[in-house]
């Protein structure tokens, strides 16, 4: 082998041992390393840019020739939906609005009550094995880490990194991800009618019709021709069987029940999970469909009440586990353009004055 | 002091990062739309790797470390991770000619391949290292392999860019 000159030798070592350093300080949160990222962000940016512009034909052919027929289809699905969903959001905007209206007399807090930042995704990850958007509002729009990101759909992601006019969003696919949620289980109930125990103590002042019915007799009584009729004699009988006073119990009173998990992301090919569920008697059996939200608390980074997505599959474990629950997102992130920053930090992010 | 600038700007390692911010520009912005089989093409690797291949380990190793060091820079993972990764695999590419005597072409093609597609093994088994757990998992083999197979597409239409970029000139 060729004997490598001393001075890349040292020029080798140096580098790897500043990477090595690198890596120790990124781990440790320390600020050193965004600057370097920032400083190199100065020179790459317009770069960046350049090249955005350049390859833009290119990117646009390849779209066209990959997605052409997925686009079509998707558009044909989106105005069957949009049909379908204009009257139903209507009446969904009054209950929502009606709910935001209930939390507010109770003093509770609604996301309407959170300020919020517009941006526009600029840039996808550029590696296999992180799942991170770029956008192009940053520490000037008043961006922190740690905020949770939506788009129309629900909750999208979180804000890893913040620079003065960009900021870098993780996804909720990421396995990096983790965040607390609400499982809002409604176990499949139907109305139901029982007998009422109570009734039978209870005297009934149900009105029971009367059939009267005129009887014709012979009489063999002096006086009386043969032939006449006495008076009609009248006969009380009860007409059919009186039913059983009952109760009847809507579907509609069985509340959802709600417990709380915690949602991790797998990476872009398979669905996030749901892990840490109670197994508790009365949270029932956890219905597909069912929606999960983010569940907020002075820990959380996202407020409560964020729609996340629905529950696909329910994995069953043995013993004191609990289930795992396959998540299907409603936010589309493979196809992101706007999203919503929150400006939202939980009380114990909070900086005292 | 003129003439030291001028021997730091026409050095094989100014170009080097030249070149470099191009490819990544190229990188971070058609590339992370242009998908095939839903992977990206890894152009950072290709940089390191090829120059590698060409100028045997020493030039590959730095050459790795740099353009590793830049690509880092764009990355959410801890800053250096890519860097040890791509200039570890592109002096694994270097000791090709060590192996094979005068390699041809389509030789340096298939070392670009393999050490392409270790380099992208290689990068989720180090974010697991540093704690950053949740992607060695079986997909990583399929990215791997679409990687060197588009990498040895491209070996033969970058290596004579990358040969011109190390090139020795007598002020470098």
């Amino acid at each position: 082998m060729a004997v490598i000159s001393p001075q890349r030798r040292r020029a080798i070592a140096l580098l790897a041992l500043t990477s090595i350093i690198f890596v120790t300080l990124d781990l440790q949160q320390s600020g050193s390393t965004s600057a370097v990222r920032s400083v190199f962000g100065v020179f790459f940016r317009p770069v960046e840019g350049v090249a955005r512009v350049v390859t833009r034909p290119v990117s646009n052919a390849w779209n066209g020739i990959t997605n052409y027929n997925d686009v079509t289809a998707e558009n044909r699905l989106l105005r069957e939906k949009i049909a379908q969903q204009e009257g139903a959001s209507v009446a969904a905007a009054a209950s929502v609005r009606l709910s935001q209206e209930l939390l507010a007399l109770n003093g509770l807090p609604t996301l309407a009550g959170i300020n919020s930042v517009s941006a526009q995704v600029i840039g996808d990850s550029p590696s296999n094995f992180a799942q991170s958007v770029e956008i192009n509002q940053g520490s000037e729009s008043g961006i922190k880490v740690g905020m949770p990101v939506l788009n129309a759909a629900g909750l999208v992601g979180k804000v890893t990194k913040v620079f003065a006019n960009r900021a870098v969003i993780m996804l909720i696919t990421d396995p990096e991800y983790a965040l607390s949620v609400k499982v809002v289980n409604t176990p499949k109930t139907t109305a139901s009618t029982v007998a009422d125990p109570e009734a039978a103590l209870i005297e009934t002042t149900t009105t029971v019709p009367i059939t009267t019915v005129p009887v014709a007799t012979t009489s063999k009584i002096p006086g009386f021709t043969p032939g006449s009729t006495v008076p009609t004699a009248v006969i009380t009988a009860p007409n059919a069987a009186v039913a059983v006073p009952s109760l009847t119990i809507p579907a509609g009173s069985s509340l959802a029940v709600r417990e709380t998990g915690v949602l991790e992301g797998r990476g872009p090919t398979r669905t996030p999970i749901v892990r840490f569920i109670d197994t508790e008697q009365r949270f029932g059996e956890i219905q597909l469909g069912s929606p999960i939200v983010s569940a907020g608390g002075s820990l959380s980074l996202a407020p409560p009440d964020i729609v996340v997505g629905t529950v696909t599959r329910v994995n069953k474990r043995l013993g004191t586990a609990g289930p795992v629950l396959e998540i299907g997102l409603v936010a589309d992130l493979s196809n992101l353009s706007f999203v919503r920053i929150l400006l939202y930090q939980p009380i114990t992010e909070q900086q005292a004055p | 002091m003129s003439l030291r600038f001028l021997r730091v700007m026409a050095s094989r390692w100014t170009r080097l990062v030249l070149v470099g911010l191009i490819f990544l520009g190229i990188q971070t912005t058609v590339l992370s739309e242009m998908r095939p089989f839903g992977v990206m093409v890894q152009l950072m690797l290709l940089i390191g790797v090829t120059a590698g291949a060409i100028y045997g380990p020493e030039v590959g190793a730095l050459s790795g470390l740099i353009v590793g060091l830049m690509y880092d820079c764009v990355l959410t993972t801890p800053l250096g991770l890519a860097s040890l990764v791509v200039g570890g695999v592109s002096f694994g590419a270097g000791l090709l000619p060590f192996f094979v005597r005068d390699p041809s072409w389509w030789n340096r093609a298939i070392v670009i391949a393999l050490f392409s597609a270790i380099g992208e093994i290689l990068f989720p088994v180090a974010q697991g290292m540093t704690g950053l757990g949740g992607w060695v998992q079986p997909r990583m083999f399929v990215v791997a392999l679409v990687v060197a197979a588009i990498n040895l597409l491209l070996a033969p239409i970058v290596t004579p860019l990358i040969r011109w970029t190390l090139k020795q000139t007598m002020i470098g």
